[in-house]
């Protein structure tokens, strides 16, 4: 009698429990559907009026093509010099995992990801923008860069560590040399790793605004045409857009979050589906 | 001589000098917040950090500035975030690794990750335009016209923008990054440990509550890490704030955070002479506060997967 | 030695830059290509694009001068950014843009700031508009509150806390029984603004305890704010954010933007004991009843926002101000190539002649009176191409 009784409890517990954390689970997620949802019913009406000129015209003509375009153009930029430089960490790291200086470097990356990026902004409006006189779209970049750097690095130096040791003695057994066994082997074993981290990279920085907010400047009404003058940015035009308070700059901010969500979740959603297989569970 | 030649420089030559850029841009910045900051530092000593006051002129000598509000906005902010973040997320990853029906795990998965993912402006419009005024009408209004007499609880909801907002807007930016922490802690945890629980005959309840014991620590350091990431969220807080310099821990009043002030005050700071090496100040208080925090949390994460892996 | 120590931080984060610009510079080249070539075709001139930043007072009646100027002058963009006067001010400085623009006129030490960097700088009215009270009070809708000046300053520092207070209640007879029981949210602004500085200026000029227990500024001590009835906004548009967002708020802003915004505006008593609503008419009354006194665009001037305040004129609204431009002589090409100099004078010309007609005005701004925008016109003769 106790002893079914006893049971009865667990069993309810057992039920109590999946609920809740199910429920829990939910209510996690709700969030993200109701952004994209929103963000859809009050975007779709912005781009239906306006159609294809919303996304290429400039802004006193109710578009966001500058904003569009500068923000691939300083992702482009911020690629270019972000990654070499992260893959390099990157390899170090992997290479001297216990050295002093592989292991400094490991942590330091580590905490270079959590760094609030606003810093990251001031710090190059202090010693880019300020001495040269003028926001732009390199500084901008350099700002982002050191966004993008810690990403890059730190899929690198996970992605070649997953590489079996003995792809590597092989390498070395055949007479090549550090410099080939890593950057001919191991780097084309580990390419996908590698890739993934870039583009995970790439999708975060152009999303960032606050590092951009005292680099970049902003260009609206025309299309950037130089590296040393100010630039446009999605995610910085509907921060700018989103403090005014006229219902048309609120539909304009709308519209534009619909595009960049559109953009992210087109890059986002297949680079993490081609990745299922790794998914650990 | 020839072989060490060949078999050493080659990739050390290529790879010392990214190595020593990542470093001094890391030093450099440490350098610059400090000498930056230094003028206000040596102007208003300890003042700087322990007051509430903010007033700007433009002769340098009426000019004072503390940073207490900033400094405990953005804890206290944080902290509400970790405090709704952590439910959420516990029973996130557990649901993900041990109860969700194999079709929907992929996919649960996936959505964590373009939570981590999604731009934080996404976040701040839909947090500035929808979820405070929709906290506002529904649950500040309430809290404060039926349990005012609480002092959490004591500030009339004005615009809904205030530390509550901002917390659980935060909160729920930082699940997915808590989220992902757990469930791979939880991954680690050998399968034989699961097998003996069930073997002895424990419900999914009591083997998850046993397992969840044994993670505890790295569960800790996730939320660690999930504040320290909460702390330097720039953009979706100064979006829904409110921006006032409020030093007090009632939730529905208007604050500031270290990160929305330097977003909202840099730009007009430099014509007055000291509110720059002020926000300076503010951005180095951040930079510490988040390296205290992420060295801790990293450290106890790492420790914990040493000693399972062990 | 602290420029000497980030000029060093400053090489050391450019030496890796410029290592990589080898690289870079191919692509930059190539990225920039793709989309002119689809989106320029269809003028052959170099567009030019002119940025001005800062006060917010304005905002309105510049994004109407730039859409009709961009309307004639395809190949010129100009570019709007706010921020508040304060931010104005200091881009202008550091020749973050090309066009400043702050409410009140430069302070002396702010000009001092501006010599150093060895280009004269030039500074004229735009346009006359006017600082408005406005309040969010579902009760009684658009209906026009009458507010004494004492009453005013007393809301402004915190002394009338609720809606229906008998001295409210006595201006505005009307609407007495319909104020609620609700206390009063005084909405100001949380950035540097000029906005703030006119209205405070005016404050101090009409209430003693005002001048000396808060004073004028562009950034002041809020009162109410210590009473837990203040809210900030950033720029006018946030400000209107937050008016429109809070029942039982009352802000100061633009004219403006509560006629875009379709808000209700408070009728204020000025210097001859009449309740003037702020319109067209009002406000061309305050400027015609004033002897306004603009020196050289060179001589810069100590701050005297009280130029146009609390003018004497039967009908004239007391809140009344011009808002300036600023714009470097540009001595040896110091801040403007050719090209921009050029544009920016022939907007500036446009601004100061075409751009005063009502035509080209936005609702709730006045054009220059003519002597005052012949000042304007010869500090842009004065810049150098």
């Amino acid at each position: 009698m106790f002893h079914t009784e006893y049971k009865k409890l667990r069993v309810l517990k057992e039920k109590v429990f999946l609920f809740t954390i199910g429920a829990l689970t939910l209510l996690a997620i709700l969030p993200l559907f109701h952004i994209i949802i929103s963000i859809f019913l009050k975007g779709v009406p912005v781009i239906a009026e306006r159609g294809l000129s919303f996304i290429t015209e400039t802004f006193s003509n109710g578009g966001i093509g500058p904003a569009i375009i500068g923000t691939l153009i300083l992702t482009f930029i911020t690629t270019i010099i972000g990654v070499p430089l992260a893959f390099l960490a990157g390899t170090y790291a992997y290479e001297f995992p216990e050295s002093f200086v592989g292991r400094a470097t490991k942590v330091l990356l580590q905490i270079m990801l959590e760094f609030p990026t606003i810093l990251v902004g001031t710090f190059i409006a202090g010693v880019v923008v300020f001495p040269m006189g003028t926001y732009s779209a390199l500084a901008g970049a350099l700002a982002l860069a050191i966004i993008l750097m810690p990403y890059v690095a730190i899929y690198t130096e996970e992605a070649m560590a997953e590489i079996p040791k003995i792809y590597k003695e092989g390498g070395y057994a055949l007479g090549c040399t550090r410099t080939q066994v890593i950057f001919k082997v191991i780097t084309k074993m580990a390419k996908k790793g590698i890739l993934t981290g870039v583009l995970i990279g790439m999708a975060k920085v152009a999303g960032e605004t606050a590092p951009l907010l005292y680099t970049a400047g902003g260009l609206y009404e025309s299309y950037p045409t130089s590296l040393f003058e100010p630039i446009g940015a999605l995610p910085l035009l509907i921060y700018n857009l989103v403090q005014s308070p006229s219902p048309e700059d609120h539909k304009m901010a709308w519209g534009a979050a619909l595009v960049m969500l559109i953009i992210f979740l087109g890059i986002f959603v297949p680079i993490r589906y081609s990745l299922k297989k790794d998914i650990k569970i | 001589m020839n072989k060490i030649l060949k078999n050493f420089d080659g990739f050390k030559l290529i790879t010392t000098p990214a190595i020593t850029v990542v470093f001094l841009l890391f030093a450099s910045m440490l350098v610059f917040y400090f000498i930056s900051s230094y003028p206000a530092i040596e102007r208003y000593g300890i003042d700087l950090f322990i007051r509430n006051v903010w007033i700007a002129a433009e002769e340098a000598s009426k000019e004072v500035y503390g940073l207490a509000a900033p400094i405990w906005g953005s804890i206290y902010t944080s902290i509400i975030a970790i405090i709704f973040a952590v439910p959420l997320s516990i029973a996130y990853a557990i649901y993900v690794n041990d109860y969700a029906p194999q079709k929907l795990k992929y996919p649960l998965i996936i959505i964590s990750d373009i939570m981590a993912g999604l731009p934080t402006i996404i976040y701040g419009i839909w947090g500035a335009l929808i979820l405070v005024p929709l906290l506002r009408d529904h649950v500040m209004k309430f809290l404060y016209e039926n349990f005012s007499f609480i002092p959490l609880f004591s500030y009339p909801p004005i615009t809904g923008y205030c530390y509550l907002s901002a917390g659980i807007l935060l909160g729920i930016m930082v699940i997915p990054f808590a989220t992902a922490i757990i469930r791979e802690a939880y991954a680690m945890i050998p399968t034989v440990y699961k097998e003996g629980l069930y073997a002895l005959g424990a419900t999914r309840y009591e083997a998850t509550k046993v397992l969840i014991g044994y993670i505890k620590p790295a569960i800790l350091s996730g939320f660690i890490l999930a504040f320290g990431r909460a702390l330097g969220e720039t953009v979706a807080v100064s979006l829904v704030i409110g921006n006032s310099f409020n030093l007090t821990y009632e939730l529905f009043a208007p604050g500031y955070t270290i990160s929305s002030l330097i977003a909202n005050q840099f730009g007009n700071a430099p014509i007055y002479q000291y509110m720059t090496p002020t926000l300076y100040a503010g951005g180095l208080v951040l930079f510490l506060i988040g390296l205290v925090v992420n060295i801790i949390g990293l450290y106890y994460l790492k420790r914990w997967r040493s000693h399972v892996s062990h | 030695m602290k420029k000497g120590v980030v000029l060093l931080l400053g090489i050391l984060l450019i030496i890796p830059i410029i290592s990589l610009s080898g690289c870079m510079g191919t692509e930059e080249n190539t990225q920039p290509q793709e989309t002119t070539t689809t989106e320029l075709t269809t003028t052959s001139k170099t567009p030019v694009t002119i940025r001005t930043s800062g006060a917010t007072f304005p905002k309105y009646q510049i994004q109407k001068w730039i859409a009709e100027y961009q309307k004639i002058n395809p190949n010129v963009k100009i570019e709007y950014e706010g921020g508040g006067s304060g931010k104005g001010q200091k881009d202008f400085l550091m020749g973050l843009t090309h066009i400043g623009r702050t409410d009140p006129p430069v302070k002396e030490e702010m000009w001092k700031k501006f010599l150093e960097t060895g280009d004269q700088p030039l500074q004229f009215p735009e346009v006359v508009g006017a600082v408005v009270i406005t309040y969010n009070l579902p009760e009684i809708g658009d209906h026009t509150l009458k507010l004494s000046r004492d009453v005013l300053a007393d809301i402004f520092l915190g002394k009338i806390e609720y809606w229906d207070d008998e001295r409210i209640k006595k201006l505005n007879p009307e609407v007495a029984d319909k104020l609620p029981h609700e206390k009063i949210i005084v909405v100001h602004r949380s950035d540097s603004s000029g906005t703030t500085a006119i209205f405070t200026t005016f404050l101090s000029m009409i209430s003693e305890e005002w001048a000396k227990e808060v004073g004028s500024g562009k950034l002041v001590d809020w009162p109410v704010d210590k009473m837990g009835r203040g809210v900030g906004g950033k720029g006018n548009p946030g400000v209107i954010n937050t008016l429109k967002s809070t029942k039982y708020s009352i802000a100061y802003t633009e004219l403006s933007y509560t006629i875009e915004n379709n808000l209700p505006t408070a009728a204020i008593e000025n210097r001859k004991g009449k309740f003037i609503k702020p319109t067209t008419e009002t406000i061309k009354a305050a400027v015609a009843g004033v002897k306004t006194y603009i020196p050289d665009p060179k001589e810069g001037y100590k701050e005297d926002t009280k130029q146009l305040l609390d003018a004497p004129g039967e009908n004239a609204y007391p809140i009344v101000a011009f808002t300036h431009f600023l714009v470097w002589e540009n001595k040896d090409h110091k801040h403007y190539t050719p090209e921009e100099a050029k544009a920016i004078k022939d907007f500036l010309r446009w601004v100061l002649t075409e751009g005063q007609k009502p035509e080209n005005l936005a609702p709730g701004y006045i054009g220059l009176p003519e002597e005052v925008a012949e000042i304007g016109l010869k500090a842009v003769d004065m810049i150098k191409e």
